[in-house]
């Protein structure tokens, strides 16, 4: 299915990016990683509309998991920095 | 495990997982395990997505196409029918989106009554002539994959085109939808189900055409005819007239 190769090869090349870039500029905390990845994984998916509705709903619950996971990483900051 | 997106899945999340507290513990390497999260992430996409692929190969559904375009090819031209198919929305059919086959080209579709019999011969006027083949085509079955019925505006048919041609069946790339008075243009950029001089297609269109066809007469509420259909540059270009009613 040529949009599933189109979505997966996006993802590479925006996370390859967005790391490369994180990495050059000397990021050392691994949450802001994930942050990032996880807001580019968000945006990307959104922006496929055209997905039948399986690829979607399969992709959305892979988008919760990951916002999740984004959602406990700021509550941890959040945490951190009211202490 | 043949399906390569599940195999490309597991490879990944595997591979990412484990590399992930190995360069983190032992090569300390913040970036290196961030690339490794983000192989993880990449992994279950490509398992999530492999299981919203079809159930069936992409051979056994041509083979489907091909023996329902056989046996409607035979039909018509056992009959002798050259008249081109005029795609019916299902408001007129009983909720069942078909096209209409004229018997003769002396026939007019615009005289058809609101709510026709659903029957494969139809007499759609009060005039002798006025009767034609009803026949469900690949148009009329694809609309059951719409999630809504898309409105009359060039955008939302545009949206409705692209959605099913290039997310759902994957046989075309975008396309663009411009109406002018009673007559619709769709171009659409790599087709990979183009037309094909063969009585099958100069009646009823190709099957991208009967699936443009389908739609914009769902989306306007009126028949619809495929009037023209050409190869230009790798683009298909389509163009549609609405037949007025009466």
């Amino acid at each position: 299915m040529k949009i599933f190769n189109n979505l997966v090869i996006t993802l590479v090349i925006v996370f390859g990016l967005l790391n490369g870039i994180m990495a050059f500029l000397g990021q050392n905390d691994l949450s802001v990683y994930f942050i990032v990845d996880a807001i580019a994984y968000l945006i990307i998916t959104l922006l496929y509309v055209y997905l039948n509705p399986r690829a979607r709903g399969a992709l959305n619950a892979v988008s919760g998991v990951i916002f999740a996971g984004f959602l406990v990483i700021v509550a941890m900051k959040v945490i951190e920095i009211l202490k | 495990m043949n399906n390569p997106y599940r195999l490309l899945g597991l490879v990944l999340s595997l591979s990412g997982a484990v590399l992930a507290p190995v360069f983190y513990f032992i090569v300390d390497s913040v970036a290196l395990t961030g690339t490794a999260i983000s192989e993880v992430i990449l992994g279950i996409t490509c398992i999530a997505i492999a299981n919203a692929r079809p159930y069936i190969s992409p051979e056994a559904a041509r083979l489907l196409l091909r023996t329902g375009m056989e046996n409607t090819s035979a039909l018509i031209e056992e009959l002798g029918l050259t008249s081109r198919a005029v795609y019916l929305p299902s408001s007129m059919r009983g909720g069942k989106a078909q096209a209409l086959v004229p018997l003769t080209e002396e026939g007019s579709l615009a005289r058809a009554r609101n709510s026709l019999p659903g029957r494969l011969i139809v007499r759609y006027g009060a005039g002798t002539e006025d009767m034609a083949i009803a026949i469900t085509t690949p148009g009329s079955v694809s609309l059951e994959l719409l999630e809504s019925r898309p409105g009359p505006a060039p955008g939302e048919i545009e949206s409705a085109l692209n959605y099913l041609l290039h997310g759902v069946l994957d046989i075309a790339g975008g396309c663009r939808v411009d109406i002018e008075d009673q007559r619709v243009m769709i171009t659409i950029n790599d087709c990979r189900m183009g037309y094909e001089d063969i009585w099958f297609y100069r009646c009823l269109g190709s099957p991208v055409a009967s699936i443009a066809a389908a739609i914009v007469a769902e989306a306007t509420g009126s028949p619809v005819k495929v009037a023209e259909e050409r190869t230009e540059k790798q683009k298909s270009l389509i163009a549609l007239e609405i037949v007025p009613k009466d």
